[in-house]
């Protein structure tokens, strides 16, 4: 059964700890075991950070048999959508890329629009670790 | 009046600038102390925002200061970008990291103590029993209470304690140190001026941090296996990947 729960959050780090509660209990109704969980709150906490202390951030999770989508933004960082789509970032250096290649199945960038980016994460439940 | 408000803003930029030189150039430190009085307004501004959180106002704003200070040695005058706009993020990263360091002063109950505490050992002992990572309701069950239970004490532990970098003698993990020995080997990463890079921060982790972050990302190692190979509970070896990033973070403020 597909549900989909959406959250508006105050981009501002203070607010972190309330987004990975909710993540968790997100991804604990998925039936997601606690190394997956942490990988999906580290991959938004992660892309949060770098998505600039003002303003407010829209999520939506979609839960779905076998997965758990995350669309986030818009975000207005400039960069970050070439930092997220830049092949060469993915290898050798610790970039917001590369944390994401590793902690979550998917992601990329769905929309641009006046310097604005929505992202999209998923997170397979198949995955378990 | 718009146009006296950027009249006001270009001279007071034009200032900054004069006053940097002078510092800069002559070693005027009057100057830097100037500089210190024309924008402690903004480290003030900034500090209420983390007022109430079990930190005295003033403390938050000495720390504040010292982000300025910081801002105003590293600030490049050739920059398009005022001293205010450029000092923001670093008094920020200053206060944020004050507030990593010492804990966010909350109380917490003790039943929630109590269940992190417990937390390391369900974790591994379940993972070890049905050989992958248990979920939020598997930890419940052991522990007998709910998930809901269980992912409040792991945020408490995980985001308002104070977290050393280093293990905890007598903690969950013992007091041993695997990766002391490391020393200052090269651990991978490149070391890169790409925005989106946080390598340049290595330096600013300790040498097991940054192994830990090198087996992660580099060799994608899950963390069950990292804990296995640092002799580190997986939930501790969870929250060194995530304070090591935030750390990192913070640095390139």
């Amino acid at each position: 059964m597909a549900e989909r729960i959406a959250l508006d959050a105050p981009l501002d780090a203070a607010f972190g700890p309330v987004v990975r509660l909710i993540v968790g209990g997100i991804a604990e109704r998925a039936d997601f075991g606690f190394e997956a969980m942490d990988d999906l709150q580290l991959a938004i906490e992660r892309l949060l950070a770098e998505a600039g202390s003002d303003g407010r951030v829209s999520m939506t999770f979609d839960l779905a048999p076998g997965r758990v989508r995350a669309t986030i933004g818009p975000l207005r960082e400039a960069g970050l959508a070439g930092a997220l789509q830049d092949p060469d970032a993915s290898s050798g250096r610790l970039t917001l890329r590369r944390i994401l290649d590793i902690v979550v199945d998917s992601f990329g960038v769905e929309n641009v629009t006046d310097g604005h980016i929505v992202v999209r994460l998923e997170k397979l439940v198949a995955a378990r670790l | 009046m718009r146009q006296a408000k950027d009249d006001v803003k270009i001279r007071a930029r034009a200032e900054d600038r004069e006053l940097l030189r002078l510092y800069r150039e002559e070693g005027d430190t009057v100057a830097r102390e100037r500089l210190v009085q024309r924008h402690l307004p903004l480290v003030r501004s900034l500090s209420r925002r983390y007022a109430g959180r079990g930190e005295p106002l003033e403390d938050i704003e000495q720390v504040g200061a010292i982000g300025l200070l910081k801002a105003i040695d590293r600030f490049e005058p050739e920059r398009e970008v005022s001293l205010a706009t450029y000092a923001t993020p670093t008094v920020l990263g200053e206060i944020k990291r004050h507030f990593r360091d010492k804990g966010w002063a909350i109380r917490v109950p003790r039943a929630l103590q109590e269940l992190n505490a417990k937390m390391a050992s369900t974790i591994d002992r379940l993972t070890s029993k049905h050989g992958h990572s248990p979920s939020a309701g598997e930890i419940a069950a052991a522990l007998d209470t709910t998930p809901e239970e269980v992912l409040e004490a792991l945020e408490v532990g995980s985001a308002y304690t104070t977290l050393s970098l280093s293990p905890t003698p007598g903690g969950d993990d013992g007091g041993s140190d695997p990766l002391d020995a490391i020393g200052e080997e090269d651990l991978g990463f490149e070391r890169s001026e790409d925005r989106a890079s946080l390598a340049p921060a290595l330096g600013s982790l300790a040498p097991r941090e940054r192994e830990i972050l090198r087996m992660r990302f580099e060799e994608g190692l899950p963390q069950t296996q990292i804990a296995e190979q640092v002799g580190l509970s997986q939930m501790h070896v969870s929250r060194l990947i995530r304070k090591s990033l935030a750390v990192m973070r913070d640095e390139l403020q």
